[in-house]
């Protein structure tokens, strides 16, 4: 999943996610999703429970109709077609608000926590015993904002579209990862139609999607945009469809201006009855985009009469967090990010001077100069898997390490052991952005002072991602993030930590170069085992490859810090994707 | 400039106007020893109470950027964190990079007269002074380039007639049709690809960089004036005089006119200067000027989003880079009067 928008290192990072997911052919892997036990750990649960009978329609209790819930946002809305939409925001306000798939979570005040429940399916799919066809059924009386009927077809429709990479290069792919014709069939633009493409299958009401791998996680992949119903036909051509997707959810699209302003109303052809989680109680929402950060902040801070019913889904300034806080406006979560430093494999290759490294680095001094606000927007921690994935295990490769702090004494021992002090260590910052050169100057300070000969290499927020992909670029550490679609390991070490071929200059998101048969052969094993025992091989694979190897140490997992308006309810963290809860807002007058 | 002349206008232009030609004209009859003009423009700056003021204000900014280096480890601030001795961020700052002493949250500390930047736990005293060095150095090089630049072309164009002054008058005026902005933005990013290798390299690069975009678009406006002084002086008798005995070609430009170019030069040269502080602080805020060197233009960018809670992070550069650049126009508007009484209105 992508950041809001392309402009740190996280977010390219992230579209790597994709590139990885596209470009490996063999499928990562699957892992559970089945798992019902809530996670109640700092950091909260990523959204693997489930509810698979809950029916609409929702009410919030005192909740009052009516309202204009205006939205801001930095940064602006990328494509809105459904297929393509792929970026926090994109993606979060379509299913929250827009359309409507098979699949969708609706949030858990008690728990504080995402339910996977059923949205256009009556249940949360049906898999075949190796999870090779999964079997949907379409509730009746759905229709499109125009009135015209939802038809199975529908879907097939739009799982044929998910296959095209060439009109839909931002969108994911795990339709071409995982379903039947993923590596011939083109998409219907790109391809011929249709022809060629039989992945889906209906019977009535019901609707197959078969896989070539088995893909235990189709009911996550399921609550995306991309696999809600899409009509065939002119109206859904790529160049009009992202400016007007047509609407099954409670709100339409009124004038949308792209990166500017987008206006939602209300939908009326959406039947609350047929939702489990959506409510639709504002009249209306309207998009502010790409607001200076500055007039963001002042504008929320303020609460002026004319903006109590305002939101952001950007994380305030840092500076503002408290103020937010004490005002009771503030938003906070968590969601599966997970930032990390990867020393290069091949490069550093003494075990004992990537754990210097871990020790090093300044993690509390790196937050502040980054703008992070520390128990908020970054978390301390030790293991890849962020807390709330399933199967994660509790333990530290480095037992006297605090994860979290930062002992140049004990980086100097480490160093001095493997002979190494003064060790070069070159890494990449952004020099055009401000945040980016004092983060730099926190890391060249602290590693100095553990022994260390820093040598950070300029470069600028354009070219940062493409460098750091490149395996030949003269740096020995990558500093790199990763966010999660869905709870499970498997979405973390394929990508992450397989065996690329560097040689052939292909780096993928594998940046510690990171390259052990054994590790290989180890993820390729948990893929085959059963389902319910995958989450948990995954934790311990984790524990095994950071305790032997250390080919990466983690600098933060990730949080948000949203405000909302003195007239905004409902406003909580979706910690599936940090964003907002967009079903149970309402605004109070 | 208008507003030096509106400074002026509350201290009677008038009356110090005719108080100096009266003193002018009074130590010609009682002494006959003749006076160049450069020393009759200094001796009517000495009595500008604007410009002696605002030279003496000049004076104290040169000397704290000199000096920046001895005030900083007499304070025990620092600039940056290069120093071990320097604190680090976390020991500075709150969640949230808030600064733990001083202003906005607690009472004034003179350990940080300024305060503390947020974010970095760097001293803003020292970034100041740094800042000011910077400015200044900038400012002055760039300065001293182009008037040397602009003034050995308007001399040759101005002198040469023909084909030189009209392909010399094309680059004038190609040079001048050229966006300055548009160009230092299509030139930062190629400069950082081609030095990024080092860091160290990357700020000298940065720095001469800047220095030649300032020169590359400044030079055109004195070359040009230079150009139309030459070409009045070239017919005037002495120069004529010379060529007809025969004086060499870079004589009589090096000699016989360049003198009687002082005073547009200094006039040119005071105005740039103020130009140059407020073009570096204006690249480096938007991010194409300075990222490794402190500078006024780069702090005022990282503090505007704190004005709310912390201001003085703030006003602090703003003040300065307003006072300097103020001070230096009053001094340059001085300096143009004292040169030329009859612009004095």
């Amino acid at each position: 999943m992508r950041l809001k928008q392309p402009i740190i290192a996280i977010a390219a990072v992230s579209a790597f996610t994709l590139a990885a997911c596209g470009g490996d052919g063999t499928g990562s892997g699957t892992g559970s999703g089945n798992d019902d036990q809530p996670d109640t750990s700092e950091g909260g649960n990523t959204g693997q429970t489930q509810d698979p009978d809950r029916e609409g329609p929702v009410t919030i209790e005192g909740a009052a109709e009516g309202g204009t819930v205006t939205v801001i946002s930095t940064s602006g809305l990328n494509t809105m077609d459904p297929t393509e939409a792929y970026y926090q925001n994109t993606t979060s306000i379509l299913t929250g608000l827009v359309t409507r798939a098979w699949t969708q979570y609706a949030y858990d005040e008690e728990n504080n926590t995402m339910v996977l429940v059923p949205d256009l399916a009556t249940d949360l799919g049906r898999p075949n015993d190796d999870f090779t066809e999964w079997t949907f059924t379409l509730r009746d009386g759905i229709t499109y904002e125009d009135g015209t009927p939802v038809e199975p077809e529908d879907f097939a429709f739009s799982a044929a579209r998910s296959f095209d990479r060439e009109a839909f290069p931002e969108g994911p792919a795990f339709s071409n990862d995982y379903f039947v014709g993923g590596d011939t069939y083109k998409g219907p633009y790109t391809g011929n139609g249709l022809k060629g493409f039989d992945a889906v299958e209906i019977n009535g009401m019901d609707v197959t999607y078969k896989m070539a791998t088995p893909f235990p996680d189709m009911l996550y992949w399921a609550s995306f945009a991309a696999m809600g119903p899409i009509q065939e036909g002119a109206d859904s051509d790529p160049e009009k469809y992202r400016l007007k997707p047509l609407a099954t959810g409670p709100y339409k699209f009124g004038k949308y201006v792209p990166e500017k302003s987008l206006e939602l109303v209300r939908n009326p052809e959406w039947d609350p009855a047929t939702d489990p989680a959506r409510t639709a109680y504002p009249d209306k929402y309207e998009f502010d985009l790409q607001v200076e950060e500055a007039q963001l902040n002042q504008i929320l801070l303020e609460d002026s009469a004319d903006d109590q019913a305002t939101l952001t889904y950007d994380d305030v300034l840092a500076v503002n967090f408290d103020q937010f806080k004490a005002d009771g406006r503030a938003a906070v979560g968590s969601f599966p990010l997970t930032s990390f430093w990867a020393p290069d494999y091949t490069k550093i290759t003494d075990i004992k001077i990537r754990q210097a490294l871990a020790y090093a680095y300044p993690y509390e001094d790196a937050d502040l100069a980054g703008g992070y606000i520390e128990g908020v927007t970054s978390l301390p921690g030790a293991q890849l898997l962020p807390p709330g994935t399933a199967g994660r295990k509790d333990f530290n490769p480095l037992p006297d390490h605090e994860p979290g702090s930062t002992d140049t004494d004990a980086a100097m021992a480490l160093l001095e052991e493997a002979d190494a002090v003064g060790y070069e260590v070159k890494f990449l910052y952004t020099k055009d952005s401000d945040s980016g050169v004092k983060v730099k100057d926190a890391i060249v300070a602290s590693l100095t002072k553990a022994g260390f000969s820093p040598k950070p290499v300029p470069t600028t927020i354009a070219d940062f991602s493409s460098l750091r992909a490149d395996p030949d670029t003269d740096i020995n550490v990558r500093s790199g993030g990763w966010i999660a679609d869905w709870p499970s390991g498997g979405s973390w070490f394929p990508p992450l930590l397989k065996s690329t071929d560097v040689a052939a200059g292909v780096l993928g998101a594998n940046y510690s170069k990171f390259n052990e048969p054994e590790i290989d052969a180890q993820m390729k094993e948990i893929q085959t085992l059963p389902v319910e025992e995958q989450a948990d091989a995954w934790g311990e694979l984790d524990d095994t490859i950071m305790t032997d190897y250390f080919p990466l140490f983690v600098t933060r997992y990730g949080g948000v810090a949203q405000a909302y308006g003195s007239a905004i309810e409902g406003h909580f963290i979706d910690n599936t994707i940090g964003m907002p809860t967009w079903k149970n807002i309402w605004v109070n007058s | 400039m208008s507003s030096g002349l509106s400074v002026d206008e509350l201290d009677g232009p008038e009356g110090g106007g005719e108080a100096e030609r009266m003193d002018d004209a009074t130590p010609k009859t009682s002494q006959v020893a003749g006076r160049s003009p450069t020393r009759i423009a200094l001796s009517r700056l000495a009595k500008d109470k604007v410009a002696v003021v605002c030279a003496g204000i000049l004076l104290l900014l040169v000397l704290l950027a000199v000096m920046a280096p001895f005030i900083c480890d007499w304070l025990n601030i620092y600039p940056d964190q290069k120093d071990p001795d320097a604190p680090t961020p976390s020991e500075m700052l709150e969640t949230g990079g808030i600064p733990s002493f001083g202003p906005p949250n607690y009472p004034f500390t003179w350990d940080h007269p300024l305060g503390i930047e947020p974010a970095s736990g760097r001293d803003n005293l020292a970034l100041l002074l740094y800042g000011l060095r910077t400015s200044l150095t900038v400012a002055v090089a760039a300065t001293v380039v182009s008037v040397v630049v602009g003034v050995t072309l308007g001399l040759l164009a101005g002198y040469a007639k023909g084909v030189v002054d009209a392909v010399l008058s094309f680059v004038i005026d190609f040079f001048l049709s050229f966006p300055f902005i548009l160009g230092a933005l299509a030139l930062a990013p190629i400069i950082t690809s081609r030095f990024g290798g080092d860091q160290d390299t990357l700020r000298r690069a940065e720095l001469y960089s800047l220095i030649g975009i300032l020169v590359l678009f400044g030079w055109m406006g004195l070359a040009r004036l230079i150009r139309g002084q030459v070409l009045s002086l070239r017919e005037r008798e002495f120069v004529q005089a010379a060529q007809v005995i025969g004086v060499p070609t870079w004589q009589i430009l090096f000699k016989e006119l360049l003198p009687n170019l002082v005073a547009p030069i200094v006039v040119a040269v005071s105005l740039s200067v103020p130009a140059y502080v407020a073009a570096e602080a204006g690249l480096s805020y938007l991010g194409i000027g300075l990222t490794e060197s402190p500078s006024l233009g780069k702090t005022v960018d990282s503090a505007t989003v704190w004005f709310q809670r912390y201001p003085l992070y703030l006003w602090a550069p703003v003040v300065t880079i307003m006072i300097m650049v103020i001070a230096l126009n009053l001094v340059g508007d001085s300096i143009r009067d004292a040169f030329d009484p009859k612009t004095r209105r």
